[in-house]
């Protein structure tokens, strides 16, 4: 049994390289962390959280005005710890805007952003924006009146733009008013453009990364 | 930045890495000490606090106070008290566009605004400063979100204070800063963290004084029925309110009876296979919103008369319709309407009296309605209210009228004529709730 496994872990090993990966993902030096270190690796687990909650969810959600409200009540009542996993999903958004946000403030305040880590940091705000659009295309899907209302102001406020705002508000909206359209169209956006923006730029953002290796907490010399 | 100073860092973090760590497993344990915490987070966030859902959306009810998620909270109050200032308080689009655009665009940027290579933050007073104000900003903004910016006696001096807090004392620090950046240049640290502390302190005083001077009004906050055996239970409630009088508390009336202006009217019998079977879901909420106005039935939606009820309120009558008449539908548990009565037991108001009255009597007593202005919408009035007031109901007293008219006694006045009549009108309530309300009244009404 055992020769068995070696065998099998040698075949793999001969193809894939697990001594690389080792090397350099996971055996990499890197200077003295604290816990304030740990907000990005916070931010991604939230984001897997968030991942396999939501792709659950789509299970039984339905992007339509006369179902989306009953589909949640079902989800909430009916499923087998239904409550419990849009409860994470709904408590891990929140969490996200927010550890995410402290992230920012965290590299903000070691100034990580400078030399060579300007990239990192301009994909790092990308992220932060993306995100928050997650948090305000979610808000409409389960179509109750807080999300209704709130999501009426909000992309009223879109419309102020000058000049293009009208434009901008129809393509949000689907048309002047909220409607089944605009419904469909916050789901796309949440459940496939967002999300796939997000998971493309996290892992340029892990790349770069990586290569730079993890900013030092600044001392005198600095 | 120049190639020698490129050097410099690559070597100091060289440096670091010498006297660092391994990423596993040294930044690794850390990293899963913390995704286990938020794990747990999460778990009892969503199993102790839970989701609050809101009812469902009703666009015809445009006086809904909309309420973002809570991120956005801020951007909305910074909205409402830029909309304050005169003149340029009415070019909506630089609240709205310019401020958050010229903000965003700085912070994504900065590493190329910042050009500075130092690190160390007593050598980054003024960024750090800036960010410290935008943040606490950003903070008591939140905090302010839901504080009205008009007391009630119509005074603008709540939102003048928060005007204060939020934005001017933020807009002159602002202006400071660049003013000693460029005039003091290296000796500006001091005056600019001086600055940035005093300006903090000022801005969560104001805050503060806005908070305390003008408490939150008080808010109710109404319970959503969030499971299909409290919808029904709401759509009973409302049924017994506002169609009862009409249709019967079963459904079956046909013609109607003692009720001013429709006496005789012929209507559906609304728990008659006819209707159920033929009529959906949308078109009997449609028919409850518009109502059949040529046939006498009043707009009970509130796009059709701004007293009425909500989209969610339709459904609901619509679902106990469904499940209480409709023999498709197998109705779930539904709780009993009260908590059923121990041996010598007293009931209360609030827990037995309140939620019968709401189903079996406000339909007709409440205001607006003939009933002789004996209104049974609160427990004072149920003591206390209408032409028969202090006869009512008194306090250990079985011939009050309330106790003998619900027996289906009538009262009469000394000339034999009938002063009030039997309770309800046209049936009559169960024995246990009879029982429930002679144990009140004698008991002497607990509330």
């Amino acid at each position: 049994m055992r020769a068995l496994w070696q065998k099998l872990y040698g075949w793999l090993d001969e193809r894939i390289g697990f001594d690389d990966f080792y090397k350099n993902l996971l055996d990499r030096p890197e200077p003295r962390g604290n816990w304030w270190n740990t907000l990005g690796s916070a931010s991604l687990f939230l984001f897997i959280m968030q991942v396999l909650t939501g792709i659950f969810l789509t299970v039984y959600y339905n992007p339509s005005p006369d179902h989306a409200y009953e589909s949640i009540l079902y989800i909430m009542n009916d499923v087998q710890f239904g409550w419990l996993v849009r409860g994470i999903h709904h408590w891990g958004a929140s969490l996200m805007v927010l550890v995410v946000f402290i992230h920012m403030l965290r590299t903000f305040v070691t100034a990580s952003y400078k030399y060579p880590r300007e990239l990192t940091w301009l994909v790092g705000i990308g992220l932060l924006l993306i995100t928050i659009g997650m948090g305000f295309t979610g808000y409409l899907l389960p179509w109750h009146q807080m999300a209704y209302w709130a999501t009426t102001v909000g992309t009223a406020i879109a419309g102020s733009v000058p000049f293009l705002g009208d434009f901008i508000l129809q393509a949000l909206r689907g048309g002047p008013d909220l409607s089944a359209l605009t419904l469909q169209r916050f789901y796309a956006a949440h459940i496939w453009i967002l999300p796939l923006l997000l998971g493309g730029l996290i892992g340029f953002h892990l790349f770069l990364i990586i290569k730079h290796g993890e900013s030092h907490w600044p001392d005198k010399e600095d | 930045m120049n190639e020698e100073t490129k050097t410099q860092i690559n070597a100091k973090y060289e440096r670091e890495l010498q006297r660092g760590e391994r990423f596993w497993p040294d930044s690794i344990y850390k990293d899963a000490i913390v995704a286990l915490g938020i794990f747990l987070l999460l778990v009892m966030l969503a199993t102790f606090v839970g989701v609050h859902d809101s009812p469902k959306a009703d666009p015809s009810d445009t006086s809904y106070i909309p309420r973002p998620e809570w991120y956005f909270l801020f951007l909305f109050k910074f909205l409402a008290l830029y909309g304050q200032i005169p003149i340029l308080g009415k070019i909506e689009w630089i609240a709205t566009v310019l401020i958050p655009g010229v903000a965003i665009g700085i912070l994504t940027l900065l590493p190329f605004i910042d050009k500075s290579p130092h690190r160390y933050y007593a050598k980054r007073a003024l960024p750090l400063a800036i960010m410290f104000i935008m943040v606490l900003g950003i903070v008591l903004l939140t905090m302010l979100a839901d504080y009205p910016t008009v007391a009630h006696d119509g005074s603008g001096l709540p939102g003048l204070i928060q005007a204060v807090a939020g934005l001017v004392v933020p807009a002159i620090v602002y202006i400071a800063f660049t003013v000693m950046a460029y005039t003091l240049r290296e000796r500006a640290v001091r005056a600019i963290t001086v600055t940035a502390a005093l300006g903090g302190a000022l801005m969560v005083a104001f805050t503060v004084l806005a908070m305390v001077a003008f408490p939150l009004p008080a808010q109710e906050t109404a319970e959503v029925p969030a499971t299909l055996s409290d919808q029904i239970s709401a759509g009973q409630d409302l049924y017994s309110i506002h169609c009862v009088e009409c249709h019967g508390d079963d459904g079956m009336v046909e013609i109607i009876s003692g009720v001013a202006g429709l006496e005789g009217k012929v209507v559906s019998i609304i728990n008659s296979r006819d209707v159920l079977y033929t009529v959906n879901d949308a078109s009997m909420a449609e028919i409850i919103s518009y109502g059949r106005p040529d046939s006498g039935m009043p707009p009970l939606g509130r796009a059709y008369n701004p007293e009425g009820l909500t989209r969610a309120e339709i459904d609901y009558i619509v679902l106990f319709m469904r499940y209480t008449w409709d023999d498709r539908f197998e109705a779930p548990y539904i709780p009993p309407l009260y908590p059923p009565l121990a041996e010598g037991e007293v009931p209360t108001y609030s827990v037995h009296i309140q939620p019968i009255v709401k189903r079996y009597c406000i339909s007709c007593h409440r205001p607006g309605k003939d009933s002789n202005a004996y209104y049974m919408d609160t427990y004072a009035n149920i003591l206390n209210s209408g032409d028969n007031a202090g006869k009512n109901v008194i306090a250990g007293d079985m011939n009050s009228y309330l106790i003998q008219t619900i027996q289906h006694t009538e009262i009469l006045d000394a000339d034999g004529r009938v002063l009030v009549g039997v309770m309800p009108p046209t049936s009559q309530l169960k024995p246990d709730i009879i029982d429930v309300f002679i144990r009140w009244v004698m008991g002497g009404m607990p509330e």
